[in-house]
């Protein structure tokens, strides 16, 4: 069975006067474990696509499996549910909140856990996710203590943390440098390689979509092109990026 | 852990957040929570001062005086053959000389004469002046009523609180260890329960007469402050020194003053320039079984009254008064004083400024017009606390309404994460309740801090309870909740896709 099944899905929003197709019949399935990149320019409708994945937004038309349950029409309320439950979202500004440590940031999603999970449960749940990602050590830092590779790895911790059946990732390298974006690159990768877990990732550099297993092009509200793809190893990429970083002091 | 505290906990992250805007909320629901607590602290302190300088002065007592100097009994109807003639008690001795002519020798006329005052008389007991050795020991004059009097009051009228009885002299006194130490002063024999009566009375040093002494007819004495002051001298504790009254030894156990902050006792005041010993000890000493007075305090200040006309009732029945005649006591209760003494200036003004006439002042008037006063001070403080807690409120709101636009970004990502509208919605709520009530808190602290100073630095009357506490607390919870309501509904209306976005 599909993770994600997609059967004709449209778009419409109304501006004013203006009718905007984001979307004009996207139909697309994807399995279990696949690293799905779904690419297109500024104005292609992949933005509109990951907001219907992410169930924040209800197609106009056509219908959305998640998991085997139609999602496509359910109100405000079962949404902000199955958000909960089923997908772990990674933006690109990282959305952490302020002043918060990192546990508390992970535990966000757990607060609204139903039924309500236990204090001593929530936090044993958030250390062992960002331990997970690398941060036993920083569990007590707040986001302005933390480089931006680390912000990004615990905004990964907070998407795991309840174990979600779709890790949805907006442009998860849009605040990095390349070196940082290429270690987060081989962190999802390995998400996916030693836990099975299907990512989706929303990206407008093709270098950075070719570490996913597919490529999905989107323009103008349709998939124009749909591929397998061999991941980009990021251990080579990371071997020629070093010496720049090393010789700019990094 | 149950889903408020889970609750509660989301909303104390979110404060913790942002201290100095939460700081800033808080101040606001402080003031208005610190004015309402310091205003009801100082209503009920102007209230309870008002009752204690009352009581002080003695508006629930009623002093039974023997004899009577009015010419008419109030609303008796008797005849004019009656006018100025006060009937003597129950003849109980008789008459040794008779007043007027007598017979067979119309020039000569024979002063009204005690027998105890005839030379030639023989007595069955000595006089008070061969026992005493001391002439200034006299009598009260028409002392008509009795111990057994006072014990009838004390048994058969309903209200009635404490009952005292007296007898009252002057004397002369000395110390023991220093006979040329003298102070002429008024004596008051009564009983134990006078401190009650007199509610205005603390004791500095030593205690009050107790019902023991009293009982067994001890030389004890309690002395008031005045007296001290000039036998022994200022802030110098005389309990256990001896003072001569009569020739006779007595102890000193006590001293009496005045908590009155608007009468401060002087030289010729009847209460602290005085002595106090048991009524049983002057029965004996004198060889007296009559009273000059019977003290009398009511449980309630409005009864008095219809306790005075019981009193009349009961003392004519006894004393065998019939109809025409006017009585040989007379009742008085304290409320046509009060203007005069006792009360401050402020007070008596209230008071003054609230009744129609004083001339037809009682008790039952003064405390409607107090209790007048008291609600015309209540309402304006409760005004000022109104005013200060809207105040309050439309800060919290304003907060509140500023941290939804400045959060949206986080409402929105709470709602990726799962959040519900509902659950944005009683984060808001919660938070505004959490601030306001923690601000309440601190405001009633302020509150009481505020209380204190002005008791402590202006000398005005508080009182903080605790019931006015919790009050405000929850006035503090009611007014988070009602300015949250509308920022609360917005957050909770917020498209997570916007949200998000939003810069």
């Amino acid at each position: 069975m599909s993770v994600i099944s997609l059967q004709g899905i449209k778009k419409i929003y109304h501006l004013g006067d203006n009718t905007v197709h984001a979307l004009r019949g996207v139909s697309l399935d994807i399995e279990e474990g696949e690293f799905v990149a779904i690419t297109g320019p500024s104005g292609s409708g992949k933005s509109t696509m990951m907001h219907i994945l992410g169930c924040l937004d209800s197609p106009t038309e056509g219908s959305y499996l998640l998991n085997g349950k139609n999602v496509s029409n359910l109100p405000r309320q079962e949404l902000a549910d199955i958000r909960n439950r089923m997908i772990g979202f990674v933006f690109q500004g990282f959305n952490l909140l302020p002043r918060t440590t990192a546990v508390e940031n992970v535990e966000l999603p757990l607060l609204y856990t139903r039924p309500v999970m236990s204090n001593a449960e929530r936090n044993k749940r958030a250390v062992e996710a960002l331990t997970a990602m690398g941060l036993a050590d920083r569990l007590d830092h707040h986001p302005s203590q933390l480089s931006g590779g680390q912000q990004q790895r615990v905004a990964i911790a907070r998407a795991l943390v309840n174990k979600p059946a779709l890790i949805l990732a907006d442009e998860p390298t849009g605040n990095l440098d390349s070196k940082t974006s290429i270690e987060v690159m081989r962190l999802l990768q390995e998400l996916r390689e030693k836990q099975g877990i299907t990512i989706v990732l929303i990206t407008h550099e093709p270098e950075i979509a070719a570490y996913g297993t597919r490529i999905i092009s989107v323009r103008d509200g349709v998939i124009i092109s749909d591929e397998k793809n061999t991941p980009r190893n990021p251990e080579e990429d990371l071997a020629a990026v070093a010496p720049i970083a090393a010789a700019s002091g990094y | 852990m149950g889903f408020a505290a889970h609750l509660i906990a989301l909303a104390w992250q979110a404060l913790m957040r942002n201290k100095a805007q939460t700081l800033m909320a808080m101040l606001g629901v402080t003031v208005g929570v610190g004015a309402l607590v310091t205003s009801m602290a100082l209503g009920r302190g102007a209230q309870e001062a008002i009752k204690d300088q009352l009581l002080a002065a003695g508006a629930n007592m009623i002093i039974v005086n023997s004899g009577n100097y009015q010419t008419e009994r109030a609303g008796a109807g008797g005849s004019p053959a009656d006018h100025g003639y006060i009937p003597s008690p129950k003849p109980q001795r008789t008459p040794y000389l008779v007043k007027g002519p007598i017979p067979g020798f119309p020039n000569v006329r024979l002063l009204n004469a005690h027998f105890e005052d005839d030379p030639m008389a023989e007595h069955d007991h000595p006089l008070a002046s061969e026992r005493l050795g001391d002439n200034m020991a006299g009598l009260g004059a028409a002392a008509t009523l009795t111990l057994d009097d006072a014990e009838a009051i004390r048994n058969e009228i309903p209200g009635i609180d404490f009952v005292a009885s007296g007898v009252h002299e002057n004397a002369r006194i000395s110390l023991k260890a220093d006979p040329m130490k003298q102070w002429f002063t008024r004596l008051h024999g009564t009983e134990s329960d006078l401190p009650v009566i007199r509610s205005g009375w603390i004791f500095p040093y030593g205690r009050f007469l107790s019902a023991s002494q009293v009982r067994d007819a001890e030389q004890t004495m309690v002395i008031g402050r005045v007296v001290a002051a000039r036998l022994f001298g200022e802030g110098i504790n005389p309990v256990g020194e001896t003072i001569v009254l009569w020739n006779q030894d007595f102890r000193v156990i006590g001293v009496v003053d005045s908590t009155s902050w608007a009468a401060q006792p002087s030289a010729g005041d009847d209460q602290f320039d005085a002595i106090y010993i048991p009524v049983t000890t002057v029965h004996s000493l004198l060889n007296l079984s009559k009273l000059n007075t019977i003290t009398i305090t009511t449980e309630s200040a409005g009864e008095t009254t219809r306790i005075s006309k019981q009193i009349e009732d009961i003392l004519r029945r006894r004393h065998g008064i019939t109809e025409q005649m006017p009585d040989d006591f007379t009742v008085k209760t304290q409320a046509q004083q009060l203007l005069g003494k006792g009360l401050s200036p402020d007070v008596a003004r209230i008071v003054a400024g609230n009744l129609e006439s004083i001339d037809a002042l009682t008790i039952e008037q003064l405390s409607a017009s107090l209790q007048r006063a008291n609600r015309t001070m209540l309402a304006l403080l409760a005004g000022v606390a109104t005013v200060s807690l809207l105040v309050g409120g439309i800060g919290v709101m304003n907060l509140l309404l500023l941290s939804v636009t400045q959060r949206t970004r986080e409402v929105g990502l709470r709602m990726a994460m799962g959040a519900r509208g509902s659950d944005i919605a009683s984060q808001f709520v919660l938070e505004a309740i959490v601030l306001s009530v923690v601000g309440g808190l601190i405001g009633a602290a302020c509150g009481v801090l505020v209380a204190e100073s002005l008791e402590q630095v202006f000398q005005w009357s508080t009182d903080v309870s605790v019931i006015s506490m919790v009050f405000a607390i929850i006035v503090a919870a009611v007014l988070g909740i009602v300015s949250s309501v509308y920022p609360a509904h917005r957050a909770s209306q917020l498209n997570p896709i916007g949200a998000l976005n939003h810069e």
